[in-house]
């Protein structure tokens, strides 16, 4: 493996400091060429360690030793295997399509801030990169980091609105609670192994070393991270809210590529994993119950880019409940085919924004179809995907991920299927609201109605496109003999496991899924093909108002810290440590105004306490020393 | 033996100057010219090209540590001399003389380093403070001044008697002057020389205003002209704590277990006082005497743990102090109120004198990357490796925390708050007078970043 691959992350740090650094001078072309073109020299390097990796050749690049102390080094190096090889091609393809999408989207934004912007998305780029490629679990914490950064940064990208300003901090603040799981982890990885190495990790004395307690304890609190990072019950109420970014954004980083930092934390370390039986039990549960309560969640909300947010992190919860079957294949599978449609669903969203000047209301939106051909078609081509309609790429995913819930557990399985119903449910109420029926908008905006530019629609295209064949590198056995392509080339990292399916019990189980969803899509298209004004019950309100975690949080949470807070900078602080602190400064004020009168100004009284000084220390050298 | 004769022999040629020369510029130049060259004749000697071999009977001793503390001292009266002679112009008439008294003291201090009898020691001191006595009150009209000569006189007459008694009591008890003799002295008269001792440390406490002798330094350096305070309280006293560390290394050394009792008494007795009473006060300029009280409480640590280190810190220290506090009187000089309120907006009104400032009050304080930091740290570490109790290195800590009260409010009063009045006035300065400042500074940095720099010539 040669050092070339350094310059994968290292274009788009040049890209960030050119842009962050002159974005003053730049005119917006530049910034967007800069700012696109090192992320395409990016995907360029990573297609063709890609095919040295199809090749064989793998391995560990090392740097320079990064950290080194006692018997720990921890060198700063890379490690290209296949699945590092697959998230680059994801992160620098789908993030070169975004960027280019970028330039016209963004297009509106004053030259500095159009820079700013494509340097903080370089500088993403360049995060989700070192996080990937990293051959130790500390260069990926670097990257893991950075992402946060990045993503705090965009999210608060129009930092004069105070509100997107908490959505940052709520995002940042969320994933720092889950970072910590991540440092305690590597903490306790060094502390029993001394090495933070994958490659020495995952070796069979290692793992020898690590009792069955060390490993569950380890595996939870990455999982703890995990949840922070992808957005997971419970840390997942900043996903939604992070929506206040820019589209695009929400496209690379809170769909396709940051959020499932958590997927590759867990298909990374899948070896330790596998050994503990409860983490995967917690994981599948947590998975299952993050993508129904989503799910449930999008279907009454009403700004398109919120449904996307909600189907988001219901997807990433199907993609943990896969990891929590031991499906790792299944759950990089679907990260794959969910960042094309999900990163198309956003792009399209984004591209409808663009036409209604800013609106996000479906209520307020309809019959766009007419108007917008390509974007309509597209986000058509992502919605079959994403509810799983056969022939399109989420339909082979999901269908990996339903098999082995079935495999292992029939109740997790059943509510997989209802959230896969929820899930089409709600993206076809979408489409339908946004697309068909009349436009409900205003004159004005209706007038304004036109196709986005070029920029905007040829990576629509593309995605779409790759939302239709992505699936084909992994098809199901009953269809082809030797179809997954995908799991056999990860059998390296994640050993292939067969389903103990029959043939039969597998094509009814597609067929069933199938059908469901071709029922819900028909329901979906009675219920909405016409807008009626919808009155929610209580139910509804529940949904509506997501199911109040967030006021839960701030009740059994947010309150109790701040009334602590509170509490210790008006009684601890204010009376206790500031009175000991004053109460310091005031007795040497004190003490020197009485020592000042010693200095009466006399000889006399001076001479006479020089003589009492001397007594004393006569009286100390001659009687009271020993 | 180039700093005495060549000193005094420059304290009679400044003498005579002003009979003959009547151009106050001239006198000055000369002065300056003079400082250099003795500066220069001593560091040849430190280099090996002493220009005399006189039998001195073992009266005197010259050592590199002597010559190096020699140098610290001239290159700071020269630093002085190049910043504040145009001030001395100011005190009175008798330009030429106070040149010449300058350089009689500075004749003392060669004595003083260089000693190596206690009838050498007295003379030193002697030399050192009968010129001090006059410069305080050389501002004849001024009452303030007169008093403070007076008291200044007073006290150390006091003081002289103390040690006179002191080496009487060691004379009778060893029969030698000698310092070398004293620690080898035939037992028998221990209560004699204790007592000797004792007086003796006491009279050194007294010049180096460690309390509880310290009464007569607020006054003095409050009542003296701002200019030769500066003198006083810098080049005499590290002179003088020069002489203390070669009399205590000769002379306590040998029952120092026996001493460290007295001295942590009148280590604490300085800190604290020096310390707290600075607090209080309202004018800089007896700010600067309690602080250089409080300084002479770390300084005496030296003695408390002596060592090769505390040798080199008492260099390091005396040079960091000196160049601190001689370019804050400097400064000092230049204010036409010398309250803490008359540096407010000084960093608005002259932005280099506020800097420069700022950083000798941080070396002051013992603020890391200035030299006051290393200063303070070896005078500790020599006291903690001398098995001194922690307690007393805390102590000393906390005093020099309490420390950074009555220097910041300085800086506070530089930086955060604006003149009040229209005549809070900076008197105006050269460029010159700012680059030698900028120099002193400089220096401070380096030490607080290189201190074996200071060290090198030490040893050889």
């Amino acid at each position: 493996m040669s050092k070339i691959v350094a310059l994968v992350p290292l274009l788009p740090l040049l890209g960030f400091l050119i842009n962050g650094l002159l974005r003053k001078q730049l005119s917006k072309t530049a910034a967007g060429i800069i700012g696109s073109g090192t992320v395409l020299g990016a995907f360029i390097i990573s297609v063709l360690l890609f095919i040295d990796v199809r090749n064989g050749k793998t391995g560990v690049v090392e740097f320079f030793p990064f950290i080194s102390f006692d018997t720990v080094k921890i060198p700063f190096a890379f490690l290209v295997d296949q699945l590092t090889a697959i998230y680059l091609l994801i992160i620098t393809g789908v993030g070169f399509l975004i960027h280019v999408y970028s330039t016209a989207y963004m297009h509106d934004e004053e030259a500095p801030h159009f820079a700013r912007y494509f340097a903080y998305l370089n500088l993403f780029v360049f995060s989700m990169l070192l996080l990937v490629l990293g051959a130790n679990y500390v260069i990926m914490f670097i990257g893991w980091e950075g992402v946060g950064l990045c993503s705090y940064l965009l999210i608060g990208y129009w930092f004069k609105n105070p509100q997107y300003n908490n959505a940052a901090k709520k995002a940042f603040v969320m994933n720092r609670i889950g970072d910590l799981g991540f440092l305690l982890a590597v903490f306790w990885l060094l502390a029993k192994l001394s090495t933070v190495t994958y490659g020495e990790v995952f070796s069979a004395d290692a793992i020898k070393a690590l009792s069955q307690t060390d490993i569950t304890i380890i595996t939870l609190l990455f999982f703890v991270a995990a949840t922070g990072k992808s957005a997971q019950i419970p840390l997942y109420t900043w996903l939604p809210d992070a929506m206040a970014g820019p589209t695009p954004v929400s496209a690379l980083i809170h769909a396709a590529t940051m959020v499932t930092a958590g997927i590759y934390l867990v298909a990374r370390t899948n070896i330790l994993f596998s050994m503990a039986e409860t983490t995967q039990h917690v994981i599948a549960w947590i998975g299952v119950a993050t993508a129904l309560l989503a799910a449930t969640i999008a279907v009454k909300q009403n700004d398109i880019k919120k449904v996307l947010a909600y189907s988001t992190v219901s997807q990433l919860g199907y993609m943990f409940l896969a990891l929590g079957m031991g499906a790792y294949t299944a759950a990089v599978f679907h990260v794959m085919t969910h960042a094309f449609f999900k990163a198309l669903l956003f792009l399209g969203s984004g591209s409808v924004i663009h036409a209604m000047g800013g609106e996000q209301d479906i209520r307020k939106m309809g019959g766009l179809a007419k108007h917008m051909k390509i974007t309509y078609f597209t986000f058509l081509i992502g919605c079959l995907a994403i509810a799983g309609v056969p022939m399109f790429s989420g339909f082979f995913s999901k269908d990996a991920i339903l098999l082995s819930a079935y495999e292992h557990n029939k109740i997790i399985w059943g509510i997989a299927l209802l959230v896969a119903a929820l899930t089409t449910f709600y993206m076809f109420r979408l489409l339908f609201l946004t697309f068909k029926g009349s436009f409900r908008g205003t004159e004005e905006q209706q007038h304004h109605l036109h196709e986005s530019p070029r920029a905007m629609t040829i990576p629509l295209i593309i995605l779409g496109v790759l939302s239709i064949v992505g699936g084909y590198i992994s098809v199901p056995e009953v269809f082809v003999a030797g179809g997954d392509k995908l799991g056999q080339f990860l059998a390296p990292i994640i050993p292939l496991h067969t389903h103990a399916v029959s043939h039969m019990e597998e094509y009814a189980l597609m067929g069933g899924t199938t059908l469901l969803v071709a029922i819900v899509i028909v329901f979906a298209w009675n219920k909405y093909k016409t807008y009626k004004e919808e009155t929610n019950g209580a139910f509804g309100n529940l949904l509506e108002n997501k199911w109040y975690v967030d006021e839960l949080y701030n009740t059994i949470i947010v309150k109790p810290i701040n009334w602590l807070a509170g509490f210790i900078e008006n009684v601890l602080e204010r009376s206790g440590i500031d009175a000991i602190v004053n109460g310091v400064g005031r007795a040497v004020q004190y003490s020197s105004r009485q020592l000042r009168l010693l200095q009466s100004g006399q000889v006399g009284s001076y001479v006479l306490l020089m003589i009492a000084g001397m007594v004393l220390l006569f009286v100390l050298q001659f009687f009271l020393k020993k | 033996m180039n700093a005495i004769i060549f000193s005094a022999i420059f304290g009679v040629v400044m003498m005579f100057s002003g009979v003959f020369f009547s151009s106050k510029q001239l006198i000055r130049n000369l002065a300056i010219g003079l400082m250099a060259a003795l500066l220069v004749l001593n560091a040849a000697e430190l280099q090996g090209y002493g220009l005399f071999d006189i039998n001195l009977n073992n009266m005197l001793h010259f050592t590199s540590f002597g010559l190096v503390f020699n140098c610290i001292a001239f290159a700071a009266t020269f630093i002085y001399l190049l910043l504040s002679a145009r001030d001395i112009e100011q005190v009175g008439v008798n330009l030429a003389e106070y040149f010449a008294l300058i350089f009689f003291i500075l004749c003392g201090v060669g004595i003083a380093t260089s000693f190596n009898s206690l009838l050498m020691l007295f003379l030193a001191i002697e030399i050192i403070s009968i010129p001090l006595y006059i410069l305080t009150g050389s501002d004849k009209r001024n009452l303030k001044s007169n008093e403070a000569s007076l008291k200044y006189f007073l006290m150390g007459a006091f003081s002289t008697g103390i040690m006179l008694m002191g080496i009487a009591l060691i004379y009778g008890a060893t029969g030698t002057f000698s310092l070398d003799a004293i620690a080898t002295a035939t037992k028998g008269f221990e209560t004699l020389l204790t007592g000797g001792l004792l007086l003796l440390l006491i009279a050194m406490s007294f010049k180096v205003s460690a309390a509880p002798f310290h009464f007569w330094t607020p006054d003095v350096y409050d009542g003296a002209p701002t200019v030769f305070t500066s003198f006083m309280a810098t080049i005499v006293k590290a002179a003088i704590f020069a002489a203390f560390i070669k009399l205590f290394e000769k002379a306590y050394l040998p029952s120092v277990a026996s001493w460290k009792a007295a001295l942590t008494f009148i280590i604490v007795a300085t800190l604290f006082i020096g310390n707290i009473t600075a607090v209080f006060q309202q004018s800089v300029k007896r700010m600067l005497a309690y602080s250089s009280i409080a300084q002479a409480g770390f300084m005496l640590f030296a003695l408390f743990g002596y060592s090769d280190f505390g040798k080199e810190g008492i260099l390091l220290y005396a040079a960091a102090y000196s160049a601190a506090t001689i370019g804050i009187f400097a400064i000092l000089l230049k204010m036409s109120d010398y309250t803490f309120d008359g540096y407010n907006g000084l960093a608005k009104r002259e932005p280099v004198l506020a800097f420069v400032n700022t950083i000798f009050l941080l070396s002051l304080a013992g603020i890391p990357l200035t030299a006051g930091f290393f200063a303070k740290y070896y005078m500790l570490v020599a006291a903690v490796k001398s098995g001194a109790s922690l307690w007393l290195v805390i102590f000393a800590v906390l005093c020099a925390a309490v420390s950074v009260y009555y220097y910041f409010r300085v800086i506070q009063a530089m930086y955060f708050k604006t003149a009040t009045t229209e005549d809070v006035t900076t008197a105006p300065v050269t460029i010159n007078f700012k680059v030698i400042l900028i120099v002193l500074a400089a220096i401070i940095v380096l030490l607080g970043l290189f201190p074996h720099w200071l060290f090198t010539k030490v040893y050889f």
